[in-house]
């Protein structure tokens, strides 16, 4: 049985709570899956955000010489989508997940902290509004998403954007270390009996581990950025070298936070994948211990690879072998997941749901964005490489082809759970493929472009032979992926209202979200189930063993 | 099941993470004191005097160890006194660097000088408002502890918010070591 | 990119053929294998060896891109906002023109002057970050003559796309000329609009950015124009370099070029006239 008593505190806030106008609940609640959809709805939107905003960049590439964009608007509008979407859409939108799912999945009746918990969110949200209120103060910021000096000291960047960068990004952080301390002390606390550390759901692991990903990356960050603002506002000179300052400091220390974050913005997805395939495949992960304990390595190996964005500023071979050596390293405990994922399958009987499709896609999609990771580490390689758009393509091959892919796995998978509905499946395909094919065009080519020499972060372009039809290509490409959201967006809307009822556990799937209504109630469980396996649900149905 | 006290464990993680924070600030502090050009700590500080207000900051963690041990006896009375001299000491340690960091501005030793007064503010600064944000917790406990109730039960948060504060005295003795006592 | 095309091609296949061998054909629950730690300690120890042959081919291949450096460079080259200083020891002075005679080892001292920029030539050389501060250096080496484009591959402002420049590689007696010259000051025209112009591009304060060595010396604050009408192109590749070009250049440097430092100066025809006319005796 789940632990948190019904005291006579939450008795009286559930009958206080009916007496609330929706807006106040809203605003008011502690509750972890009503806070967990506020996040999903708020980084939904900020992902449509950042996604015009990838249209205006790819309609001002379109052809060589477009005067659509002029520079200075081009800068700040590519330096506004890196940061949303790092920031304001892939992190919060996976742990707004798994605020709402780790209480369900442990069997739990809330988050360990829930005034944390709605803390956490209002602080991000504020944070994704400041950086945006920089538009309305006259000029966003427009030094990338990572921000290097001395181009965004005071002397270069003279407008306040990057101050509310900075301002932004460090309210952002704040909320995701608090949620990320909410994370683990739920997860160690309040797991229903029975459920050991070994049985946890790898979802459930993998936003574990990554919480403590979390707890030693963002404060990097957070560091990174003070010292930026004195810089900036105090005229110190932490970054610009003429003050004794160096600009390679701020490489260091951002991407000792950077580097963990991207591991941050694709763990959970891996998460995601780990329990959609097994589902969806009708037999357990393959190689379960070896999935967590990948998990575990390539957390703390990404704590030691950060300087492999660093190859090209000339640190000498030393800094250059031991970080190519491990970052070389990191490809192996991911391909070990990759091998696991597969090997699920196999002998399985598979379904092609829409959210397997995803999955699936994942797992081709990302395998290509890892092995351009793979080329990255090689040191020389990444001398022609970094830089161009061989990066863009490699990026968004693992954040959008890997960790967003997961995601739309993971919505269509937990929708029904969420709203008490199926989505469409019919028009989930329409989407996925829609989807598929518009990313592949989009980011393909620019393997090409990148090898070809084509700079990243150029707001146009010389008419090199074939680099105009490919940016065209990736730009027709842009926009289908763009419909295929809003496919998406009808599908949610619609199927919220009239979807097919979804009952308890319409995937006949085996954790313990499945084992309560859809969707559940206030307090999430009336009883929790007997825990004795990974697969609680599964063993319910199957007293004797059946087919191991 | 619960394993461990909510409280503690959630300060427990939080520490980790400003430990983290610190060790960053520490870090730019010690990359760049090699090389200074202008006041250096060893010019500028004193460390004497500062010694007087680090000796507050540490007895001010013995007195809140023997606040928890009273309010574990269920002596409540001795137990709000020593909370109260806690508070007092914290309090004069930031009166203290104060005036430090008064008497350094007036010499024009600021963040903007050089890199030592960069990454000495920032450094020493950040550790004030932890401080800061510490006698805060404590002044609010103070009050709470006049509620009618208030009892052992309060125990847990009484420790997390010890435990919060016996770090950012460890950071302070890091800090000191570091930055008055290594010139 | 051998080892990367064969794991994907391994992953691929299985994985498509998985999904078709095991669609679904019916509602039994099939087997419920766990695991198999054989297979475990094969894939993962077949990855570690193929890193381990990429590490090891990249510590060789680096070593020669890098080879050790015990001379002085034949260029340096500084970024600026938004163009590259090009200089051969003390004497030839130019912009984001860079010449080398085919077939040998040039090496490159690549400088910043201002903010991180990147210099790269994909067909000559890896890329190397121009640092404030943090000198670095380069081999180039083109084998055949040709002409070979440059970029700005760091991200440092506004015209970070139009801060590029190419490599004009030469049989070693056309480079030697070329270097020859570009080492010589320019002289004073005499008469005509060339001669009005080169009194008005003093007097528009030109001369305060820009130096003519032979004509006036200044602080390199903008690109060298003592032989500019030599170069093949304008800002650093934006336009090509004709009288026409140059001519709007002049008259409207933010439209050409928008966010660039050199100021609008609201020339008159007949300055633009002149100036050009100057300009263009700047072989």
């Amino acid at each position: 049985m789940s632990d948190i008593p019904i005291t006579p505190d939450l008795l009286e806030e559930s009958a206080r709570a009916a007496d609330r106008s929706r807006w106040q609940e809203w605003i008011a609640t502690v509750d972890h899956k009503k806070i967990g959809t506020l996040y999903l709805i708020t980084t939904l939107a900020f992902f449509c955000v950042g996604g015009v905003e990838a249209l205006l960049i790819r309609i001002q590439l379109a052809w060589p010489g477009n005067t659509f964009l002029g520079p200075d608007a081009y800068n700040q509008i590519f330096t506004m989508h890196g940061t949303t979407m790092v920031f304001l859409v892939v992190v919060p939108l996976l742990l707004g997940l798994a605020n709402y799912l780790t209480p369900l999945m442990i069997g739990a009746r809330d988050m360990a902290l829930p005034r944390l918990n709605a803390f956490s969110f209002w602080v991000f949200l504020f944070g994704g509004i400041l950086l945006y209120f920089s538009f309305v103060a006259g000029h966003a910021p427009s030094a990338g998403w990572f921000s290097y000096a001395p181009l965004s000291e005071k002397g270069y960047s003279t407008r306040n954007g990057l101050d509310y960068w900075a301002l932004a990004l460090l309210g952002i952080g704040v909320g995701t270390i608090s949620t990320a301390i909410n994370l683990i002390v739920t997860i160690i606390n309040l797991r229903t009996e029975g459920l050991t550390i070994r049985r946890l759901p790898l979802f459930v692991w993998m936003v574990f581990v990554n919480s403590f990903l979390i707890i030693a990356a963002l404060p990097a960050l957070n560091a990174s950025l003070v010292m930026l603002l004195i810089d900036r506002q105090l005229h110190a000179h932490f970054f610009t070298q003429l003050g004794g300052g160096s600009p390679i400091l701020w490489q260091h220390f951002f991407w000792s936070f950077g580097h963990p974050e991207v591991y941050i913005m694709v763990l959970p997805a891996f998460g995601i994948i780990s329990e959609v395939i097994p589902v969806f495949s009708r037999k357990p992960i393959f190689g379960y211990g070896f999935v967590a304990a990948s998990t575990v390595a390539i957390a703390l190996l990404s704590l030691g690879v950060w300087a492999h964005h660093m190859f090209a500023v000339g640190l000498g071979h030393a800094w250059e072998y031991a970080f190519g050596a491990s970052s070389l390293l990191i490809a192996v405990p991911t391909g070990v997941k990759i091998f696991n994922w597969i090997a699920t399958m196999w002998g399985g009987s598979i379904r092609f749901t829409t959210s397997m499709l995803f999955a699936i896609a994942f797992l081709l999609t990302f395998t290509i964005g890892g092995l351009s990771g793979v080329t990255f580490a090689t040191v020389p390689i990444d001398w022609q490489v970094t830089d161009t758009y061989y990066v863009v393509a490699h990026m968004h091959y693992v954040l959008f082809g890997g960790t967003l892919f997961g995601v739309m796995a993971g919505v269509y998978y937990w929708f029904p759970k969420m709203s008490g509905r199926m989505l469409s499946e019919r028009w989930g395909k329409v989407h996925f493929w829609l989807m598929f094919i518009g990313f592949h065009m989009t980011f393909f080519v620019q393997h090409f472009l990148g090898l070809d020499g084509m700079p990243r972060r150029v707001y146009t372009y010389p008419n090199r032979p074939g680099w105009g039809v490919m940016n065209m290509i990736s730009t027709i490409g842009a926009f289908v992926i763009g419909i295929s959201v809003l496919v998406l967006l009808a599908n949610i809307q619609i199927s919220r209202r009239s979807g097919a009822l979804a009952g308890d556990n319409p995937w006949n799937a085996w954790t313990l979200e499945w084992a309560t209504s859809s969707p559940p109630p206030e307090h999430n469980f009336d009883m929790a189930p007997p825990v004795r396996g990974p697969r609680p649900l599964w063993d319910l149905a199957h007293p004797q063993g059946g087919r191991t | 099941m619960r394993r461990f006290d909510t409280a503690k464990l959630a300060v427990a993680v939080f520490i980790g993470s400003e430990a983290v924070f610190f060790g960053f600030l520490i870090a730019a502090y010690l990359y760049y004191s090699g090389a200074i050009h202008g006041p250096t700590a060893r010019s500028s500080l004193d460390p004497a005097r500062t010694l007087i207000f680090t000796i507050c900051l540490i007895a001010s963690s013995g007195t809140l160890w023997i606040a928890e041990r009273h309010l574990a006896a269920a002596r409540h009375t001795a137990f709000r006194a020593w909370l109260a001299a806690t508070t007092l000491l914290g309090a004069v340690f930031l009166a203290g660097q104060a005036m430090e960091y008064v008497g350094l501005i007036a010499k024009t030793i600021t963040p903007e000088r050089n890199l030592f007064g960069a990454t000495f503010f920032t450094l020493t600064g950040f550790h004030g408002l932890h401080v800061l944000c510490g006698v805060i917790a404590l002044a609010i406990l103070l009050v709470l502890t006049f509620r009618p109730g208030f009892g052992t039960r309060e125990g847990s948060g009484v420790a997390a918010v010890a435990m919060y504060w016996h770090f950012v005295d460890a950071v302070w003795i890091v800090i000191f070591s570091l930055v008055y006592l290594a010139v | 990119m051998w080892v990367c095309a064969f794991i994907l091609a391994v992953v691929t296949i299985a994985t498509f053929y998985i999904l078709v061998r095991y669609r679904r054909r019916d509602d039994r629950e099939p087997d419920q294998t766990t695991g198999n730690k054989t297979l475990e300690i094969v894939w993962t120890a077949i990855p570690l060896a193929l890193v381990a042959l990429l590490f090891g081919l990249s510590v060789m291949t680096a070593r020669a891109v890098d080879h050790k450096i015990q001379r002085a460079a034949d260029v340096v080259v500084t970024g600026r906002q938004w163009w590259w200083d090009v200089r051969y020891g003390a004497n030839a002075i130019t912009a984001n023109e860079i010449h080398v005679p085919v077939g040998r080892e040039i090496l490159v001292e690549v400088d910043a002057a201002d903010v991180i920029h990147d210099f790269w030539a994909p067909r000559l050389s890896r890329k190397v970050d121009a640092v404030p501060g943090h000198p670095n250096f380069i081999w180039i080496r083109a084998d055949q003559p040709g002409v070979f484009a440059g970029a700005c591959a760091e991200y440092c402002g506004a015209q970070h796309a139009w801060m590029r420049f190419r490599v004009v590689a030469q049989d070693e007696a056309s480079y030697e000329a070329w270097l020859a010259h570009q080492s010589t000051g320019a002289a004073t025209p005499s008469n005509g609009d060339a001669a009005v112009g080169a009194k008005r591009f003093g007097e528009l304060t030109c001369a305060n950015c820009h130096a003519i060595r032979g004509i006036n010396t200044q602080k390199q604050y903008a690109p060298d124009l003592t032989h500019v009408a030599s170069r093949q192109m304008l800002a650093a590749e934006r336009m090509e370099n004709t009288p026409q070009n140059l001519r709007d250049w002049l008259r409207e440097p933010k439209v050409v070029k928008p966010g660039c430092y050199m100021p609008n100066l609201k020339l008159s025809d007949q300055d633009l006239t002149d100036v050009t006319a100057f300009l263009e005796t700047l072989q």
